[in-house]
């Protein structure tokens, strides 16, 4: 921006700081409904008849979307939420949970003057319910801007002389004036959370995380630190289903949510990825893919997963469906404050996977064998002593001795201090052909009616 | 000289009056050229020609030559903008509004925008589009593996999902010399029409639609919102809305059927791409010399259960933009001037022929055409050129109006020529290098983070529109049972669902406007369809043949290599342009549809394609008042281009520390 002028001017006489101090804004500029994102919410609640909406103390929550430095990724994810949906927040539709009204410039109804005069009002307390703000992407520092424009902003603002001079606000500037009255400050993505991508190395905007920004002592509202909810980008259904948590709590109604000591809902966060994946049995039995593509563990050609807090695995991308490693992709740590330098370069593994995946290379050489061994057993049912009564495989009847050896001592485990079950039918004959017991009885024509049997029978003699 | 399309003479007329300098002209004259370039390309008219500004010519076997005799080749003089004659007039007369719309809201990422609105004339008269977003990735990847191009800059934009990973894996192939196997090629295809299949339907019902629902219909045009309520819908029977009232109340946000579907289903093909992929945006599965995906035959079972939603929804929602759109032509044809341009398109295509497709520069235009969609450049609705190189020769981008300093200051070009000896610009993206220079605002000088790319020095747009145009025009799509590009339209066969079988043919419009736009993307959304499920039966394919295989083993080079990726994002055109040495990323550029779309005047004055489009839309709302003016119609054409800021403001190039411009001028965006 410009030179500040000497004096600050947003006194009697002048332009005031804020784009209206009373109700109402000049003119309708971008407000193509004539009416916000707001009131339309309101009026569609009033059209459903929805007269009680809560069964808590709260009525509704704002929210507050504000991206800085960001690539749109988190809003998309939490677009792609099922568990709750986007649409159930935000139209009041889970029983408990109050109405989320979101303010998102992706989504809101209203342009310009009319979107930001909304910020303006919860940061002057004039709005009827408490309000959240969720920050996406990472807050650069605006102050290697302060001659030009922000490297992120946000609407404008009208400040100093003449009036239709306009200021453009950074994000980070927003987060400044609304954070020491929001109930909450929930930080989504990896940009976010710890500063991602923007703030790697080569950073050339100064890039933070909202921890960064806002300190160690920051505390909202409610009393609360800022919320992390990482991931590049996260799982939609991470934010949403923290968010319901969050509020069924304010209800009253929920358990109380645990964060860890970084401050992620720790339901979500406290496990390694590795443990829940899909892979991670070869892992366990030491085998490795090799090639992209490969149905194998991962580890060697790039997956931290062993390493990384994430639920993909068994969250599932969207719709509980997908997760890195479940379609075949490395875990490259992006839910880490590390990400992205202390994982890259990507496609290598990881130093420590070394050692870890040699020795159970190791050991997966001694307990492979004895596996297949039971496992080839097991896929025995108790009667096929020799052959197996299937078409599709190739004759499997001959069992070597070895074999039998080591299935008889198995066996004598598996019963050991109990009593094997036992199975005493008579030998059944179905290969050949099941004779019902009126053809027992009746004999094989015994369907036919009674003048066909003798027609039948006639010819026989 | 050149045929003029309906819709180019429509401007003309809608302009006549608004010139202001050379702010309002329309965007595809040719004064901006050198007079000398002019000449020479007259005469190389029998040669092969494309390029009407550039120094280049092409002999007949399609050999590209500097044109002789020229000092400076690419050197061009800047236009001074002059906004003294507006300021006046806005001085003179309180009809004359200045119209400052920040943020943009329903478009993905940060764009604001400002114009000046003659009310009583109901025309615009100046128009800014303003990025308002600087992330400095390219400074992050330089001196990085060049591996990590794919996940990095992946992270430029989320709204496109894998665009940017593919688009880098296509540079990197080039540069380390190796290619996917077929299966792996299908999958990148089956990926990328996915993607576009959340990304279509994201735009149309959840931002582009509300400014045709009831509730913004009824507030900005009441007359309209009675005939709709009382006119009946052309394709009701398939649709289900009886009326277009009955549409547009569906088009209301949060209540609205088509809203809510529109959004459950930019969840149904993320669903089957997070199956095949892992996830969406920013898939781990996207690896230099192909995919890492993992497939199962219930991968492609649960992609085709996904499909055969899609494909009963699609059919619907074409046929509703088709009557929504004919009913504001047929209530007020002043609508066809909505955002209205001549049409100047450029694409990349995309969908690789996995026969073809061998990532090599030398052999580009060979596998560009044989993608199932083709590369092209439209100048004022001809077809030019469907070859990648030209197009590739094409490209520049200037940063006069930009925050950021011109990197050919110092006078040293790193690449005259592209790999194949044909000469290169010094604003080609090769040899970009950009500085930011946070400035202030001022629209006569430097106004956005976006830079202005041009090809051929004209003013092209980006859009999936554009892609299905060239394709139409170019009728060169690989041979299929669903798809037929005829030179003059593409034909959409899609087969029975819940649904019966049904045609449609997207054809080549005589008017280019918001609207057009608009419905292009609901056809291509039948067209994304085709492609995903033609892929996938080729995925069938290849596994029966047992070819499984999807990735190619690989090294990092070591010595200097250039690479780029001719690819496309849902909004269409993107290139990655690469430099390799010593293992590696010494220069990383990202073109975007976006860059070129939201981008500000160039030096030569002619505005960007939002600029453009504005300056040409009429203002057709009701209001009684000035203060009442709401800008429906500017916005309803900004949005048409489905505006994705994130991709556009991406990078930084160079080592160089962010130069910090103290202005001492006071005069703020009046400039
Ligand atoms: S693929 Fe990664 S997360 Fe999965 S088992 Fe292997 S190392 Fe663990
Ligand atoms: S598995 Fe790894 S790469 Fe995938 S989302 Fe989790 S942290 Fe990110």
């Amino acid at each position: 921006m410009s030179e500040m002028p000497e004096k600050y001017v947003g006194e009697a006489g002048s332009p005031k700081p804020h784009l209206s101090e009373t109700a109402g804004l000049p003119d309708q500029v971008g407000n193509v409904a004539r009416r916000s994102m707001e009131e339309l919410v309101e009026d569609i609640c009033a059209s459903q008849g929805k007269t009680q909406r809560s069964l808590g103390p709260l009525d509704k929550v704002y929210v507050f979307w504000l991206a800085g430095m960001s690539c749109d990724g988190c809003t998309v994810s939490v677009t792609g939420a099922t568990e709750p949906a986007l649409e159930d927040l935000l139209t009041g539709s889970l029983p408990g949970v109050p109405l989320v009204v979101l303010h998102h410039y992706v989504l809101q109804l209203e342009s310009g003057d009319h979107y930001i005069h909304t910020l303006e009002k919860a940061e002057q307390g004039k709005l009827d319910a408490p309000y959240v703000i969720v920050y996406e992407g990472s807050i650069a520092d605006e102050s290697l801007t302060v001659d030009g424009e922000p490297f992120a902003a946000e609407g404008s603002l009208p400040l100093w002389a003449p009036s239709e001079q306009r200021r453009r606000v950074a994000t980070a500037e927003w987060m400044k004036r609304l954070s020491p009255t929001a109930a909450a400050v929930i930080a989504i993505g990896t940009c976010a959370t710890w500063g991602g991508i923007p703030a790697s190395y080569g950073n050339v905007t100064g890039s933070m995380s909202v921890m960064d920004f806002l300190g160690k002592n920051y505390r909202s509202v409610l009393g609360l630190p800022v919320i992390n909810i990482p991931g590049c980008a996260p799982v939609g259904d991470n934010f949403t289903d923290a968010v319901q948590a969050i509020l069924l709590f304010l209800q009253g109604l929920g358990p109380l949510p645990e964060f860890d000591e970084l401050g992620r809902p720790a339901w979500q966060f406290s496990e390694t990825v590795h443990r829940h994946c899909v892979r991670a049995g070869y892992y366990e039995e030491g085998i490795f893919a090799k090639e992209f593509g490969d149905k194998e563990c991962l580890v060697e050609i790039g997956c931290w997963g062993p390493v990384v807090q994430c639920n993909i695995t068994e969250a599932g991308a969207i719709s509980h469906l997908g997760g890195c490693m479940n379609a075949g992709g490395p875990c490259i740590g992006c839910t880490m404050p590390g990400f992205p330098d202390k994982f890259s370069p990507f496609y290598k593994s990881p130093p420590g996977s070394l050692l870890s995946s040699n020795a159970s290379r190791l050991l997966g050489s001694i307990i492979r064998p004895l596996r297949r061994i039971s496992q080839r057993e097991r896929n025995r049912e108790i009667r096929w002593h020799e052959t197996v009564p299937s078409g599709w495989a190739m004759e499997k009847g001959d069992v070597s001795l070895t074999h039998k050896i080591l299935e008889f001592f198995y066996e004598a485990m598996q019963f050991q201090g109990a009593k094997k079950p036992g199975r005493e039918l008579p030998e059944e004959q179905f290969p050949s052909g099941y004779i019902t017991l009126p053809e027992q009885k009746y004999g094989k024509d015994f369907q036919l009616l009674p003048e066909d049997r003798a027609k039948k029978a006639e010819k026989r003699t | 000289m050149r045929g003029q399309s309906i819709s180019a003479l429509l401007l003309r007329q809608g302009n006549s009056e608004g010139q202001l300098g050379r702010d309002a002209q329309v965007n595809t004259n040719s004064k901006n050229a050198n007079s000398r370039m002019q000449v020479s390309c007259d005469k190389s008219e029998i040669i092969i020609m494309c390029f009407k500004n550039l120094p280049i010519e092409f002999d007949a076997q399609g050999v590209a030559h500097l044109k002789g005799g020229a000092i400076d080749p690419y050197g061009y003089q800047r236009r001074e903008i002059n906004r003294d004659k507006l300021k006046e007039m806005m001085a003179r007369n309180g009809h004359i509004k200045d119209v400052s719309i920040s943020p943009v809201t329903r478009v993905a990422g940060a764009l604001s925008f400002h114009a000046v609105a003659d009310l009583q004339e109901r025309k615009f008269l100046e128009a800014n589009s303003v990025a308002t977003i600087f992330r400095g990735y390219e400074v992050i990847l330089k001196g990085r593996d060049p591996r990590d191009a794919i996940y990095i800059s992946s992270r430029a934009c989320g709204v496109c999902g894998g665009v940017h990973s593919t688009a880098a894996c296509e540079a990197i192939e080039m540069a380390f010399g190796i290619s996917p196997p077929p299966l792996g090629t299908v999958l990148r295809n089956l990926a990328l029409a996915l993607d576009f299949l959340y990304d279509h339907p994201l735009h149309l019902f959840l931002l582009a639609g509300p400014d045709y629902s009831q509730v913004v219909v009824e507030a900005t045009n009441p007359a309209m919102w009675e005939k709709a309520k009382l006119t009946e819908a052309t394709n009701a029977e398939v649709h289900q809305h009886k009326t277009i009232g009955d549409i547009m109340k569906s088009l209301n946000p949060l209540s609205g059927g088509c809203y809510l579907d529109g959004l459950k289903m930019t969840r149904t093909p993320r669903e089957a791409y997070a199956v095949l992929f892992g996830k969406y945006p920013h898939p781990q599965t996207v690896v230099p010399g192909g995919m890492s995906s993992t497939v199962t035959i219930t991968d492609f079972n649960e992609v085709l259960t996904r499909l055969q939603k899609m494909l009963d929804w699609t059919k619907r929602m074409i046929l509703l933009w088709d009557d929504l759109t004919e009913f504001f032509y047929e209530f007020n044809p002043e609508y066809k001037k909505i955002g209205a341009l001549s049409p100047n398109l450029i694409d990349l295509g995309m969908w690789d022929d996995p026969d073809s497709y061998d990532a090599t520069y030398e052999r580009c235009n060979e596998w560009g055409e044989a993608r199932w969609a083709t590369p092209g450049v439209v100048i004022d609705g001809k077809l030019v050129t469907t070859k990648l190189q030209q197009i590739n020769l094409g490209l520049e981008e200037f940063v006069e109006h930009s925050y950021y300093e011109d990197w050919n200051q110092n006078g040293n070009q790193r690449y005259l020529t592209d790999p194949l000896g044909a000469p290169l610009s010094p604003n080609h993206p090769w040899n970009k290098e950009t500085m930011p220079k946070p400035s202030k605002e001022s629209w006569k000088d430097r106004y956005t983070w976006d830079t202005a790319p041009r090809w051929d020095r004209q003013v092209v747009e980006a859009g999936c529109y554009a892609r299905i145009w060239t394709t139409a025009a170019a009728g060169m799509m690989p041979k299929n049972d669903f798809l037929e590009a005829t030179g003059h339209s593409l034909k959409i066969h899609m087969p029975k669902t819940m649904l019966r079988e049904m045609d449609f043919e997207w054809k080549i419009p005589e008017v280019w406007n918001a609207f057009e736009r608009n419905r292009a993307r609901a056809y291509c959304m039948g067209y994304n369809l085709m492609i995903a499920y033609t892929m996938t039966l080729k995925a069938f394919d290849y596994l029966r043949k047992g070819e499984d295989k999807v990735s190619t083993k690989f090294e990092v080079p070591k010595g200097e290599r250039r690479g780029v990726g001719f690819w496309g994002a849902g909004r269409g055109f993107l290139s990655h342009h690469l430099v390799l040495d010593k293992g590696a990323i010494v220069n990383y550029q990202i073109v975007t549809p976006s860059t070129f779309n939201a981008s500000p005047k160039d030096p030569f004055g002619n505005p960007g394609p939002y600029e453009q489009a504005v300056l040409n839309t009429p203002i057709i709302e009701d209001f009684d008042k000035p203060e009442n003016f709401t800008g429906v119609d500017m916005l309803r054409a900004i949005r048409s281009f489905d505006p994705c800021m994130p991709c556009t403001t991406h990078i930084y190039g160079g080592e160089r520390e962010i130069i910090r411009e103290v202005n001492t001028c006071a005069c703020g965006a009046e400039g």
